[in-house]
């Protein structure tokens, strides 16, 4: 398992490696000149004394191989340079953005776990009966309805209507309920659908048979032998879920003005503030390959036969 | 327990939590802006927010609605009769919010800081007329220019950069154009808290020499998205949002307006002008037949109507009549479509079979850029173009980055291209001056005039002007050349919005979009 483990962080380098390349290719093959949005952000006249000067400062003027090669160097100690729109070292901006997106994301998945979980495990006890309908229903609304929508039509119902929920920013509960679900909610619906037909289709499994033979009462057969189980495809979909969720806050962010990378990202997106675009891609990609690794350390755990097929290689 | 008892209790439970986590809020006034105020540096531009450095430092003379200047920071002046020498009296007994008092050597300091980056501030042309300032008393300072300036004690009014911060809180050497320690000015407001994508807090500042504000705090929430702003008003995190008419979608501020008495709405008088540059240096546009036939083909009243939801008044003419010196007595074009085909029938740009025009094999097709996630510019564009379909002249819509926007802007790349004026105090005179340098879209659109160098040279000598017979003359020749030329589509005045609720009374417009009387505001009867 350790070797396992630090195989997989010995990945990431490389990884980090060819995911700054692309983008930093991408950002300046696309439309647009970054020593033009550099002075449009500082609302300097674009002159062409300035231009020059903006570029040379900005170190544009330089070969491509150069360009990267120098960001490359300074991002290695941590110096991603300052955001053209905020004046601020881009890093410590967004850590200090981080935590609130992780607290968000991670309700939200805590949220769709704890909902989606009973409620597959629900539809599949009363199969083909109106709770089973129930759920299969919201999982197909869950999953049609885009998340920004569903953001603004809560927002429309239990803060302007009924008033019961601050409409945003971060506080406490009552603050998360909103986002959280709005963000889970995709998630939710999956991981019902796929828990109920995995735990039908393990129903199905000869050990169930012979654990009903051997006398076990239902609920040890359905706990033990059913739900764990079923839970495998649950918690490789919940691996590509934390993408969905961290993207769901991209979104959501801005409407409940969460103060969260997302929302500093789009933002930073929007004005094509190529600092902090860079640095988030990196910082994203690090929390994404981390939470997958989290969810393949789950998995192993919960199938023998993983765990020994990684310790025999 | 019942099924409504539950109900209550859950209500009631969230109800707590979303009071617990609101600021107990009697004497507190909350509003919201996209992003947080800066570090608030008087000198600099970018990250700094213009309201929130407007509320926290203050210049030499305030400007108001009708285009004069009124004392503020100096109680008098006199300026010689060659126009350049402008010598102050400055207030007595103000005093920077950390005790420091304003005297002369703090207005000197402060020159000298802004002038040691002359180079940043070359946009304005007060920055580059300033020769030195001198201390001529503890309450005297000499202003002395290298050539008259008329609109100087207007760009002394502007947020930024003429405004004074504590000597005692620049770096070392006196300057401020790397940084300042804190942000200490004589103004209303003091910055108190920054909570990066949360908020700024102000306080009112005790020591201020002027009317004290209304409220102990203001608390300007970070909402970067339109529509989060306009609920965080209805659902009561806010009490107030003012500026720019984009701060909320223009549906949203019908909606809270009619919802009256619970939200007061209201719109400034016209701001600015938005308008289309039409290039006068590229073909088709370099026809002046064709300028004007753009001129009388768009249908701005309904235009207005519909995609600006009525809210701003239509624009005829690049400035609007009330700005200062800016009424030339001319004659709107107006629409009227019939006489547009004649102008490019007679202009040999006939129709083919297709209903396109076209001149010696050359069709009648034109480019408009504008800034592709602008979904207002959009909505203009798209009108404009079916337009101007109708007599013939086909429109490409060109949707880009805004940073390729602001690049065709300034190398000329546009056969038609958005463009607004910058409002009171810049308007006229900053304005009309900048039309003189080639980055910007205003020269591109005007290169092909013939009479180019002669409306140059009137700007320059309108600068100038200090007799405001002869400045008013000089502005309307320029302001008639343009027109005549047609080298504008003007197309709507620009106006700022406020909504409130009743929780805070006393809300009016400043006399600029950039000057928020928050300390003008008081708690009101809904609190």
């Amino acid at each position: 398992m350790p070797r396992f483990v630090l195989a997989r962080l010995a990945l990431i380098p490389p990884m980090l490696l060819g995911v700054s390349l692309l983008v930093f290719v991408m950002l300046r093959v696309g439309p647009g000149d970054p020593a033009l949005d550099y002075l449009r952000l500082s609302q300097v006249p674009p002159t062409d004394a300035a231009l020059a000067d903006a570029r040379s400062m900005l170190g544009l003027d330089r070969p491509f191989a150069v360009q990267y090669l120098d960001w490359l160097c300074r991002a290695l100690q941590g110096d991603f340079g300052l955001s053209y729109a905020t004046r601020r070292p881009v890093l410590p901006e967004l850590l200090g953005y981080l935590p609130a997106t992780l607290e968000l994301a991670g309700t939200a998945l805590v949220v769709s776990l704890a909902l989606s979980l009973p409620l597959g495990a629900w539809a599949a006890a009363h199969r083909d009966g109106w709770q089973d309908r129930l759920v299969r229903g919201i999982a197909v609304l869950g999953v049609s309805l885009p998340n920004f929508w569903v953001a603004f039509l809560l927002v429309v119902v239990f803060s302007v209507t009924l008033g019961w929920l601050p409409a945003m920013g971060r506080g406490g509960a009552a603050h998360l309920a909103m986002p959280a679900l709005a963000i889970g909610l995709m998630s939710l619906s999956v991981n019902a659908r796929l828990l109920r037909a995995s735990m039908l289709e393990a129903g199905r499994g000869r050990h169930v048979l012979y654990a009903r033979l051997r006398g076990l009462s239902e609920g040890a057969v359905a706990r033990r032998h059913v739900f764990r189980n079923a839970l495998v495809p649950v918690v490789t979909a919940t691996g590509m879920h934390v993408g969905e969720l961290l993207g769901g806050a991209l979104v959501v962010e801005t409407i409940f003005s969460w103060p969260g990378v997302g929302r500093y990202a789009v933002s930073a997106i929007y004005d094509r503030d190529y600092p902090v675009i860079q640095c988030f891609t990196l910082v994203m990609t690090v929390v994404f390959v981390l939470c997958n690794l989290a969810v393949d350390l789950a998995y192993a755990w919960l199938d023998p036969r993983l765990r020994l097929g990684q310790e025999a290689a | 327990m019942s099924k409504p008892a539950i109900r209550v209790q859950v209500r009631s439970a969230l109800l707590a939590l979303a009071l617990f986590a609101a600021p107990a809020a009697a004497q507190q006034l909350t509003t919201a802006w996209p992003s947080n105020v800066g570090p608030l540096n008087p000198h600099l531009y970018a990250p700094n927010q213009m309201f929130a450095q407007a509320s926290v430092y203050e210049p030499l003379v305030k400007y108001r609605a009708d285009g004069t200047v009124e004392p503020w920071l100096a109680t008098a002046w006199t300026v010689s009769p060659d126009g350049l020498t402008y010598d102050f009296t400055l207030r007595p007994g103000v005093t920077f919010s950390d005790g420091t008092p304003f005297d002369a050597p703090a207005v000197k300091a402060n020159f000298d800081a802004i002038l040691a980056n002359r180079a940043r501030h070359a946009w304005l042309d007060l920055a580059r007329q300033i020769d030195r300032t001198e201390v001529t008393g503890p309450l005297a300072v000499r202003l002395v220019l290298k050539a008259p300036h008329a609109p100087t004690l207007n760009e002394l009014s502007l947020p930024r950069p003429f405004r004074f911060v504590s000597p005692a809180a620049m770096k070392a050497g006196g300057t401020t154009a790397g940084g300042i320690a804190a942000p200490v000015g004589t103004g209303p407001w003091r910055l108190v808290e920054t909570l990066l994508g949360v908020s700024d807090t102000f306080a009112a500042n005790p020591t201020y020499w002027g009317e004290k504000p209304g409220f102990a705090r203001l608390v300007v929430k970070v909402i970067p998205d339109p529509n989060t702003r306009a609920i965080a008003l209805q659902t009561g995190e806010v009490d107030l949002i003012t500026g720019a008419a984009g701060l909320i979608p223009s549906e949203a501020f019908l909606r809270l307006r009619d919802q009256a008495p619970a939200f007061s709405a209201a719109l400034s008088p016209p701001l600015a002008t938005r308008v289309l540059a039409l290039n006068s240096a590229r073909a088709p546009t370099d026809d002046l037949a064709v300028r004007r036939a753009i001129n009388r083909a768009v249908d701005k009243d309904t235009l207005v109507r519909t995609v600006l939801d009525g809210l701003e008044p239509r624009a005829d003419f690049l400035f609007g009549r009330d700005v200062p010196d800016a009424d030339a007595g001319l004659t709107p074009y107006g629409f009227d479509r019939a006489a547009a085909e004649t102008l490019l029938d007679a202009a040999g740009w006939v129709r083919g079979r297709d209903g396109a025009r076209a001149k010696d094999g050359r069709p009648l097709a034109v480019e408009l850029a504008f800034v592709g996630t602008n979904a207002q510019q959009k909505a203009i564009a798209e009108v404009v173009q079916a337009d101007l379909a109708r007599i013939g002249i086909a429109v490409r819509l060109v949707g880009e980055e805004e940073s390729a926007i602001l690049a065709r802007q300034k190398d000329g790349r546009f056969g038609l291209i958005f463009g607004e004026t910058w409002g009171p105090p810049y308007d006229p005179a900053s304005f009309v001056s900048a039309m003189r340098a080639p980055s910007h879209a205003d020269y591109q659109a005007q290169k092909g005039l013939p009479d180019k160098p002669m409306i140059d040279a009137t700007i320059t000598a309108a600068l100038a002007a200090t007799d405001p017979q002869e400045r008013r003359r000089l502005y309307g020749r320029v302001l008639t050349a343009l027109h005549e030329a047609a080298v504008y589509l003007p197309i709507s005045s620009a106006v700022a919005i406020e909504v409130h609720r009743p929780t805070v009374t006393g809300v009016r417009f400043g006399a600029t979009l950039n000057e928020i009387p928050f300390a003008a505001m008081r708690p009101g009867p809904g609190r």
